[in-house]
């Protein structure tokens, strides 16, 4: 498998980088871990004229949490996620997310925002930050903007980072007290894009009724999927096998999936459902544990 | 025989480890000679079609290519070839999707990839037939003229079968190139007097070796117009045979090397070599061509696909009373698909008076199949062995002792009347049902047990081996098979056993098709089995000639005197003794008054020891996602005798977690138009360790009455039951039927939604 021609420029500076993408226009693309594109070239699926290296910017790869937001920058990589105390502690559905993506080699390059400006419904991280109702953070020529996560998906392989535009951080808001997620994903096989996969964030309030929730799926529709009226139903209510069946049902009802490789439509669909009232039961008992 | 033994039957390492976990082993790939040129086929987009034309002229501009080489330009006349092999690249029509259509040679990989996507080639699509069902029907596309179809010898490598009713071909419609038939008794009157009668259709799909190598053929041309082909075959002499004729030399003409091989499982035998020497030839340089892991999908040879139906009957009282199947095949492009012993090992299992077993090898649109591990077996067991299983709980028996009630016995006829020679079924049931997996199994929801057994009549042909002293008291022993199991290792020690030597003073040298003493494919389980007597000959040759010089030397009778690390000395007087280096300084230097030892084997056995397997699957069934879970699983297998443990062991292992793959995992899926959809290993789902529990294998030592030491061949039995074993766990679990392979979790729950 050996890729088309390319050239190959290393930028230093995200000033740099911008430059660089806005130098060639749309024949550039943003090398981050290489692990969807570097493929696609080599099937010669994509043959992009200029290959514009970030990994050597600096300052993309913290995890930190500051005023009651986590920001995790645009070249952490899946490998440090999974390994983060703060990301097990606090966050742990990010943790679940970047678990089961691939294998450890891919997690060793990949990045989380490679992951989110792929685009690519299959990933596992846009349900998740679907789910924590996160926001993306763009650079490009004309400084910087914040991009809420339900603004961010446009359509298969679209986002809506415009073509001299890079990720640079993603921000989650930092977790209420009695709340918790989980991810919970289906696969063929270790390592491959989910079957199915579910995100839930829940908040509890004093009383144990769910105060807020969040439904992010993967791969049954043609961008990551919120499941809004699946969330809303969760509204007010207290938890309740009856109540997580209705809602993974509406959620499954949301999802709109493809037969391919990965089974029949109808089949992802009941998978999706089962990975939601997974995915519902599992960021129950961590939310109570939290209280 | 010997009663005791030094080192039969213990677990050493193979000899050949060291080297492949230190990332040292070269393989073909990794060759590179001056001069060089690097190979690139152009692949068909159609599964069916005429070439209307080949543009070449814009590739062959491009800086560093060397030229292209076209389907015209090897054959220019006559038809097509119609083997695999020898049909090096499409000229008229392509029938596969994935068809080497045409090559481009470079001075660089690189150079090559970037040609191979500006040959252009004009194509008229042709209604592809991609179910082997369809191309039955006389109105099918047509693969091929029949009058032009060719023969395939492959499958007939790793069994030997006889008999069967010949069915005219001939008059049956032109993508029907085999057919079979084995009858006894009247299964009309079998299923009347049964108390159960069962029919149902199995399906089982293309499934590929898988091995971690992709195919890589390097041919380097010589001044007298002969060839060298470097290779990863299992089976040398064949590959050379069938490179030299297709390319119309003389056998001899042609040198193979055979290359360590980075898996085959049947799956490489000749492939690459005859278009890698064709262009070596035109070229007059050095041409390597690799494939890639797609292509392998797309081109190499898979398993075939089948479709069976069958019909089986059984009284209440455990008696089987007939059998009646229909096996179509699925052969792709080429003939070559093993009906006849599928149809065998179907109606062979089990003693039965009535059997009716039809079998049919269909050309489809697809690639041309090969051998894989056992072939035809897996297949077949799927569908007999869950129909026993069916029938016995219907029947209310427990089924291991339905199965008990009805196997085959040594001296039982097979469907084709030959009586099976020694077998070990029964034993092998026997200590499946004293397995404390089998006896203690709990009855959990979702979770359930299966068993199932497969077995394998086994390869022979003649061999020869020669085993050598040399200068510093080593000995070699050259042969020319393959070592893809272990065997070479395996070859040592009875060299070293027969010898009385330590396992480290044998070196195992595989030589190449022009030195070698000849050697049949490694497949059919039977290198160990065959070449193992030739070697055993061999070294009693070889210590026999020992024995006379030392005797000379020693001025001792022969009978006198024993061999010892590194010597022979006259027993009970441990001082009178000779080295074995001092009778190699003796006997090879100028002016010496003993011929060198040189000791040469033969060997030649007709008598096939088939190899039975059971295996015990424990499963738990997820009813929410259809996700099957193997718990458990035991794999018992009749060996003869283990010659080594752990390697025998570690093929029982390895056949189980291939069988695995078979039950849960693999298949190739083809769309209506012929396009394979899962072409690489991201689609196509190979097993994964998570996927495997331990493996737990139990060898029994039946001893064969002719393998050496009484081994038995043991590679090819332990992937036949695997899956039907899988899938009485499921029907035990679940209540439900998996009848296609495999049994994903999308086909898991809709049987599950059937049932309710
Ligand atoms: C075998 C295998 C299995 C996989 N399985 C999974 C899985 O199960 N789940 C899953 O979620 N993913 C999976 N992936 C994908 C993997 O997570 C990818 O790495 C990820 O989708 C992209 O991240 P990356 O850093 O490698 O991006 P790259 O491959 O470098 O880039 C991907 C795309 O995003 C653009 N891009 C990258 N970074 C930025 C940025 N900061 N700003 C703007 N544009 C950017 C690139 O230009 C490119 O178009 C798998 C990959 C492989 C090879």
């Amino acid at each position: 498998m050996i890729p088309g021609p390319f050239s190959y420029r290393r930028a230093a500076s995200i000033e740099e980088a911008i430059a660089l993408l806005q130098q060639y226009g749309g024949e550039a693309k943003v090398l981050s871990g290489g692990q969807s594109l570097i493929p696609m070239m080599k099937f010669r699926l994509a043959e992009p004229a200029v290959i514009v290296d970030i990994n050597r910017v600096p300052g993309l790869d913290a995890i930190e949490e500051r005023n009651g937001i986590l920001a995790i920058g645009g070249l952490v990589r899946e490998v440090a996620l999974e390994r983060s105390p703060l990301i097990r502690q606090r966050y742990p559905i990010i943790a679940d997310t970047a678990e089961v993506i691939a294998d450890p080699l891919v997690r060793n390059l990949a990045t989380i925002g490679g992951n989110l400006a792929h685009g690519d419904p299959a990933n596992d991280h846009p349900a998740t930050m679907l789910a924590l109702r996160a926001e993306v953070v763009a650079r490009g020529p004309g400084g910087e903007r914040t991009i809420p996560i339900d603004d961010f998906f446009v359509d298969t392989f679209t986002t809506a980072l415009g073509p001299d535009e890079i990720l640079t951080e993603i921000r989650v808001p930092a977790p209420p007290p009695r709340s918790g997620g989980a991810y919970v994903k289906f696969e063929r096989k270790v390592g491959d894009y989910a079957v199915a996969a579910a995100a839930v964030f829940l908040v509890l309030d004093e009383a144990g009724k769910i105060a807020g929730a969040g439904i992010g799926l993967t791969n049954v529709y043609y961008k990551p999927l919120r499941a809004a009226e699946a969330e809303n139903a969760l509204l007010g209510q207290v938890p309740s096998g009856e109540l997580f069946r209705a809602a993974a049902e509406l959620a499954a009802k949301a999802a709109d999936p493809t037969t391919d490789l990965r089974g029949p439509a109808e089949y992802k669909r009941a998978v999706a459902r089962t990975m939601t009232f997974r995915a519902l039961e599992a960021a129950l008992s961590r939310a109570q544990a939290a209280s | 025989m010997e009663a005791t033994t030094m080192l039969i039957g213990r677990s050493i390492p193979r000899m050949d480890s060291p080297q492949k976990v230190r990332g040292q082993t070269r393989y073909t790939d990794d060759l590179h000679v001056p001069g060089m040129l690097h190979a690139r086929l152009v692949t068909a987009p159609y599964a069916h079609a005429r070439i209307l034309g080949v543009e070449t002229s814009q590739a062959v501009s491009l800086p560093g290519v060397v030229a292209v080489i076209t389907g015209r330009d090897l054959f220019p006349e006559g038809p097509e070839p119609a083997e695999r092999a020898r049909h090096m690249l499409a000229r008229d029509k392509v029938i596969y999707y994935g068809q080497p259509v045409a090559v481009v040679v470079a001075e660089t990989a690189e150079a090559a990839a970037d040609a191979v996507e500006a040959v252009r080639i004009d194509y008229e699509p042709l209604p592809a037939v991609v179910d082997p069902v369809a191309a039955m029907r006389p109105d099918a596309p047509v693969i091929r003229p029949k009058e032009l179809e060719g023969e395939w010898a492959e499958a007939g490598m790793h069994a030997t079968v006889a008999g069967g009713e010949e069915l005219d071909v001939a008059r049956l419609p032109a993508n029907i190139t085999n057919a079979a038939r084995f009858r006894r008794g009247d299964v009309e009157r079998g299923f009347a007097e049964a108390d159960v009668v069962i029919e149902r259709t199995y399906r089982t799909p293309f499934v590929h070796q898988s091995y971690l190598e992709p195919h890589a053929a390097l041919a380097v041309p010589d001044p007298t117009g002969g060839l060298t082909i470097y290779t990863c075959t299992q089976g040398q002499f064949y590959a050379r045979n069938v490179t030299a004729s297709t390319l119309g030399l003389h056998p001899e003409q042609v040198t193979l090397v055979p290359m360590e091989v980075g898996g085959g499982f049947g799956g490489k035998t000749v492939l690459l070599e005859p278009l890698a020497g064709a262009l070596a030839l035109r070229t007059g340089r050095p041409v390597k061509l690799a494939l890639t892991r797609m292509e392998e999908f797309l081109l190499a040879t898979p398993a075939p696909g089948a479709v069976i139906e069958l019909k089986t009957g059984a009284r209440k009282d455990g008696t089987i009373t007939a059998i009646k199947a229909r096996v179509i095949f699925d052969s792709g492009a080429y003939p070559g698909a093993p009906v006849n012993i599928a149809l065998l090992l179907l109606g062979g299992y089990y003693r039965c008076e009535n059997l009716d077993l039809e079998g049919y090898e269909v050309l489809t649109n697809k690639p041309g199949v090969g051998a894989y591990r056992a072939p035809g077996a897996p297949q077949a067991t799927f569908a007999i062995e869950q129909q026993v299983d069916e029938m016995a709980r219907a029947l209310g028996w427990d089924p291991l002792e339905f199965r008990l009630r009805n196997a085959s016995e040594t001296g039982d006829p097979q469907p084709n009347g030959v009586p099976w020679p020694q077998i070990g079924l029964r034993t092998v049931l026997e200590r499946m049902r004293e397995h404390p997996i089998w006896r203690n199994r709990s009855s959990d929801p979702n979770e359930g047990y299966g068993v199932a057994i497969g077995g394998w009549p086994g390869g022979v042909e003649p061999c020869a081996a020669n085993v050598r002293l040399n200068i510093d008291g080593t000995l070699s022993v050259t042969l020319g098979s393959v070592d893809i199991t272990g065997t070479n290792t395996v070859m040592a020690m009875i060299a070293a056993e027969v010898l009385s030597q330590p396992v480290e003073r044998i070196r195992v040298v595989t030589a190449p098709s022009n030195l070698a003493p000849y050697a049949g494919m490694s497949g059919g389980s039977k290198v160990t089995y065959t070449m193992g007597l030739a070697v055993q000959a061999a070294a009693e040759d070889a210590r026999r000639q020992l024995l006379e010089i030392a005797s000379a030397e020693l001025e001792a009778a022969p009978e006198d005197l024993e061999l010892v690390d590194g010597a022979v000395r006259v027993r009970g007087v441990p001082d009178r003794s000779i080295t074995l280096e001092r009778i190699a300084g003796i006997s090879m230097t100028f002016g010496g008054k003993y011929a060198p030892v040189y000791g040469s084997g033969r060997a030649v056995i007709t008598q096939q020891s088939p190899g039975f397997n059971g295996q015990i699957a424990h499963v738990r069934v997820d009813p929410d996602t259809g996700e099957v879970e193997l718990l458990e699983l035991v794999a018992i297998q009749d060996v003869g005798r283990a010659l080594n443990p752990a390697l025998v062991t570690g093929q029982v292992q390895g056949g189980a977690a291939q069988g695995v793959g078979w039950a849960l995992h693999e298949g190739m899926i083809y769309d209506d138009n012929g396009q394979p959809l899962n072409p690489t290993l991201m689609d196509y789902d190979l097993p994964k360790a998570t996927h495997l529990p331990p493996i737990q294998v139990e060898l029994v030592e039946l001893l064969s009455e002719v393998g050496p030491f009484g081994a038995k061949g043991v590679g090819e039995p332990p992937v036949i039951p695997t899956a039907a074993a899988i899938a009485n766990a499921i029907a035990d679990a679940a209540g439900v039927r998996l009848t296609e392979l495999p049994m994903t979790p999308a086909r898991v729950l809709e049987a599950l939604r059937q049932r309710t």
